[in-house]
């Protein structure tokens, strides 16, 4: 397992230049919430044909920043970012709430407790 | 004047077996537009994992997420939080583990094979193998002690040791389902009407399943050599006879070739897993808690299952992030619905062999 | 077309596969994961399986005279046998049996009944440790 850190600025140059679609697979979207209003994102990638071969690029966020929607790169990324969206009320381009909670929803139930 | 019309899929329907609702945009009988609605038994499982339950107890709770792959949940779990502690298990244990895994792939193709058939028009089959199945859900019953939540994997090893009697068993109800899926071969590929219903239907170009992540049956079946288990030292299944299974059409018929060929695989696998059990412990104290981040990948019956489990060094834990088969594989459903007819879509939708519970968990 | 209708006529006079359940009872098989039971005369009372309980289908209630009384749902359990391996006396104190536990009917009050059981157990427990607390209390004025 690799970690790359980038950040969101940077995120859709880094994906670009990285991601061969006949070379990784694209696995999820991933968010963690650190407490204190922080987030960290990640993009997790694996290796086709290469033993344990992960990479997973991560960034810092807080909850109000729009994050770059990688979905030009990777059409399969939109379920992933719907996930963010409903999970923990982030904003990301293109990607609809209501994945898995009400459209309405003001409920965003990964978020930290505070 | 709009020249297209919607015709809606679910959410409920008689081809479903779970909660699913799409919307086909059709021109005619031709499907141009897809749209997918998937969050209907949503519980909140990754919330629960960590406000209400002790990292220990967690491996009880995934094991919830779906009742087909019971056991890929809680091995995933319990290899990423045995990977925290620092643990790794005895061959006894992994191959006890795997043992149960690839009588999971059986049984849950089987499912999928019959419900394709269901699906198709063929209630006849879909009763002979949902009966045949029934072989492999007896030896997991026998060995793990109950038929749907096996409960059998713990963090340090496995709940129940296999004894002789356990061994005739699988090896006699392996020996029974060989012929009987022997015979499934054969039908698949040479009745005429089920080749009418599956051949040339609902084709993925491996163009596709490289754009769209396809995973699994799915992505084999387009020829897209991708499989957990081969990319993963977890589990030494090479020494144990494991073969990737590739197609390359890509249609319905070759999603069910390779689910067919890999429960032969499977069953070669099982009777190597039996016949070379090594002596060992079968549950051993792995001490601590965990601290630290850990990804875990294993091949569920319907592709790569993946955990990503972080702990803070006490009893609960920080983030359980579980990506499931199916919820990556829709995209590429989508895409293989559109161009197809109507009249197909259940049968298509089937043979993704898709879960919702695992989708929405 | 022939085969077929011959393996149809020869199905008439194959073993039937389903079981007729209600009227027949369906064997388990041997070492089916069955109830928790209890042999009070062994226990040590160190509640060890209630806290490894993943549903909280074990309490425990805190008599004021120290006892503790040992309380199992067995609607609530899961069967995964995690408090018998938790056990420091296992098949004295706790253990699976492999009968199964018949389905719950409405007189039972499955829900009802140990929603109370749950709060009175949690409440003699608050109690108990204030009374504990206000002993020690008052025996160190004592001295």
């Amino acid at each position: 397992m690799r970690k790359i850190e980038t950040s969101l600025a940077a995120l859709l140059n880094d994906i670009g230049v990285f991601y061969v679609p006949k070379e990784w697979h694209f696995l999820s979207v991933n968010g963690i919430d650190l407490g204190g209003g922080k987030i960290e994102l990640q993009w997790i990638f694996s290796k086709y044909g290469v033993k344990d071969e992960i990479v997973i690029y991560y960034a810092l966020s807080d909850y109000d920043t729009p994050v770059p929607s990688i979905v030009d790169l990777i059409p399969s990324a939109i379920m992933g970012e719907r996930e963010i969206v409903d999970m923990f009320g982030l904003k990301v381009d293109g990607a609809a709430k209501g994945l898995y909670l009400d459209k309405d929803s003001m409920k965003y139930p990964l978020r930290g407790e505070a | 004047m709009k020249k297209t019309i919607q015709i809606p899929l679910g959410s409920q329907h008689i081809s479903l077996l779970e909660p699913i609702r799409f919307k086909f945009e059709c021109e005619n009988e031709k499907i141009i537009g897809v749209d997918a609605d998937v969050g209907f038994v949503h519980r909140g499982v990754e919330l629960a994992c960590t406000r209400s339950f002790e990292f220990k107890q967690v491996g009880y709770v995934v094991a919830r997420v779906c009742g087909l792959c019971a056991i890929t949940h809680s091995l995933s779990y319990t290899l990423a939080v045995e990977k925290l502690l620092g643990y790794e298990a005895n061959d006894r244990i992994k191959y006890l583990r795997m043992l149960m895994v690839e009588l999971d792939r059986i049984h849950s193709h089987m499912l999928c094979l019959a419900h394709t058939a269901e699906n198709a028009g063929f209630e006849a089959l879909f009763m002979q193998i949902m009966g045949d199945r029934e072989l492999i859900m007896d030896v997991q019953e026998a060995i793990s002690g109950n038929r749907v939540q096996f409960d059998y994997i713990s963090i340090g090893g496995v709940n129940r040791d296999m004894t002789p009697e356990l061994t005739a068993l699988i090896h006699k109800n392996l020996r029974l389902l060989s012929d009987k899926i022997d015979a499934l071969i054969g039908l698949f590929d040479n009745n005429w009407s089920l080749s009418l219903k599956y051949k040339g239907v609902g084709v993925l170009s491996l163009k596709d399943a490289y754009t769209y992540n396809a995973l699994g049956p799915l992505a084999r079946a387009a020829g897209l050599a991708t499989d957990v288990r081969a990319e993963t030292n977890d589990f030494p299944y090479e020494t144990l006879g494991y073969q990737m299974i590739l197609e390359s059409s890509g249609d319905i018929h070759a999603r069910n070739f390779v689910r067919l060929r890999e429960i032969v695989n499977s069953m070669e696998i099982c009777r190597n897993i039996i016949d070379n059990l090594p002596v060992g412990e079968i549950q051993e104290k792995a001490k601590g808690k965990p601290n630290g981040e850990a990804v875990v990948r294993v091949e569920a019956p319907r592709g790569e299952l993946f955990y990503l489990v972080r702990g803070n060094g006490q009893n609960m834990l920080e983030r359980v992030r579980i990506k499931t088969p199916t919820f990556s594989a829709i995209p590429a459903m989508m895409e293989v619905f559109k161009g197809s007819e109507y009249a197909d879509a259940p049968a298509i939708l089937a043979s993704f062999d898709p879960c919702m519970s695992c989708t929405a968990k | 077309m022939f085969r077929s209708m011959l393996e149809a006529f020869l199905n008439l006079f194959r073993p039937i596969r389903t079981h007729r359940y209600p009227a027949e009872e369906i064997t388990l098989p041997t070492g089916y994961r069955g109830l928790i039971e209890y042999g009070k005369e062994a226990c040590i009372f160190c509640d060890k399986c209630e806290k490894v309980c993943p549903p909280g289908a074990i309490l425990f209630y805190q008599h004021e005279d120290g006892d503790k009384e040992y309380r199992y749902n067995p609607w609530l359990c899961i069967y995964c046998g995690e408090c018998v391996r938790a056990c420091p006396k296992p098949q004295e104190a706790l253990w699976q049996s492999e009968t199964k536990q018949h389905s719950a009917v409405k007189e039972e009050g499955v829900n009802e009944g140990w929603f109370v059981w749950e709060a009175a157990c949690k409440e003699s427990r608050e109690e108990y440790a204030r009374a504990k607390k206000a002993g020690k209390i008052q025996n160190k004025s004592e001295e």
